[in-house]
């Protein structure tokens, strides 16, 4: 199986050498979505192994996906994981993420930290979080343990089938609204996200869940 | 009264703009049209204000600068939300143009 990791990243130059070279060193083939970086994020990538491509100005991490996920079609991929260029996920977690894939047992393996570990999550996170969990529960009937995980593994054949038009981070919520209309095979897997004091300051903060609410009912 | 004739003479110098826009070319001739009929009920309504008395009391609707009011916050609305969805058209657009051109660029690479 043929399989690419996709890192949207923008100005993540402090961390994103070392989360491409984790990804390369277990063996995976990465492509870095630049979202009009305005340090050297995109030539740090490419120095480190990745493929690159570039947004000249910036226009959100789900856009920065479907880019991604645009040129995996075009190649020979039969895979994707999504990964963070902030370097709160482990390299080395993507293989069990992989695991239901290659086994046919799932089209979509979502991560899950709340199966898995969160470590140093703040209180306020776990709040919004949970409440994400409670509106995706009432708005799609998913039962999940966790949401808005960027952690994720695709087959491919099922991302064809799925229609994406959010380009900020209202496109979490919306791959969920897709996986249950689709009715797609999905699976959670235990997954540990490392809070740190960068990942904190580069992360979402609470006041981007009314973003999130925004663009989901006045963006369709 | 004087605010009569304020009035009229702001809306005066709206109406030379449309026609230098349409002049231009920079709105259609329906556009120029409806804003042309709106600023013309806009002088209607300052210089016989008795209009929307009898139209407000027609309807029900007690004072005739409310009914102005009433409609105009109505026409607001609707022009906000046709902005909204202009806003969101040019946006998706901008993002299919900035993605085309990652592409592009990435094959303009490989070829050199």
């Amino acid at each position: 199986m043929k399989i690419l990791v996709l890192i949207p990243a923008k100005d993540e130059k402090a961390k994103i050498f070392s989360v491409v070279r984790e990804i390369k060193d277990c063996g995976f083939e990465v492509l870095v979505i630049d979202d009009g970086s305005s340090d050297n994020t995109g030539e740090l990538a490419k120095a480190a192994g990745a493929k690159v491509l570039r947004h000249v100005i910036n226009r959100g991490q789900g856009a920065a996906l479907r880019t991604g996920l645009s040129y995996a079609l075009k190649g020979d991929y039969q895979a994707v994981v999504f990964f963070d260029a902030d370097g709160q996920m482990l390299a080395s977690e993507i293989e069990k993420l992989l695991e239901p894939l290659l086994l046919k047992r799932a089209e979509v393996v979502l991560g899950s930290r709340f199966l898995g570990r969160a470590e140093n999550i703040s209180f306020s996170k776990l709040i919004t979080l949970k409440l994400a969990l409670l509106f995706t529960k009432l708005t799609t009937g998913l039962k999940l343990t966790d949401v808005h995980n960027g952690f994720q593994a695709w087959d491919l054949s099922a991302l064809e089938k799925i229609t994406l038009t959010q380009d900020r981070y209202a496109y979490a919520s919306e791959i969920l609204k897709e996986i249950a209309h689709k009715r797609l095979r999905y699976q959670e897997v235990p997954v540990t996200i490392k809070y740190t004091d960068y990942s904190k300051k580069k992360g979402q903060s609470i006041f981007n869940a009314l973003h999130i609410l925004w663009d989901l009912m006045i963006k369709k | 009264m004087l605010i009569q004739f304020i009035l009229i003479f702001f809306i005066l110098l709206l109406v030379l703009r449309l026609i230098w826009q349409l002049k231009n070319k920079e709105i259609s001739g329906w556009q120029f049209l409806s804003w042309l009929v709106i600023w013309f009920l806009a002088i209607i309504i300052i210089w016989y204000p008795q209009v929307t008395i009898f139209l407000a009391g027609q309807l029900g609707v007690g004072r005739g600068v409310d009914l102005v009011i009433y409609l105009s916050v109505i026409l607001l609305f609707y022009l906000l939300f046709r902005l909204l969805l202009r806003i969101e058209r040019v946006e998706k657009n901008i993002t299919k143009i900035t993605q085309e051109l990652a592409v592009k660029k990435d094959q303009n690479h490989e070829s050199d």
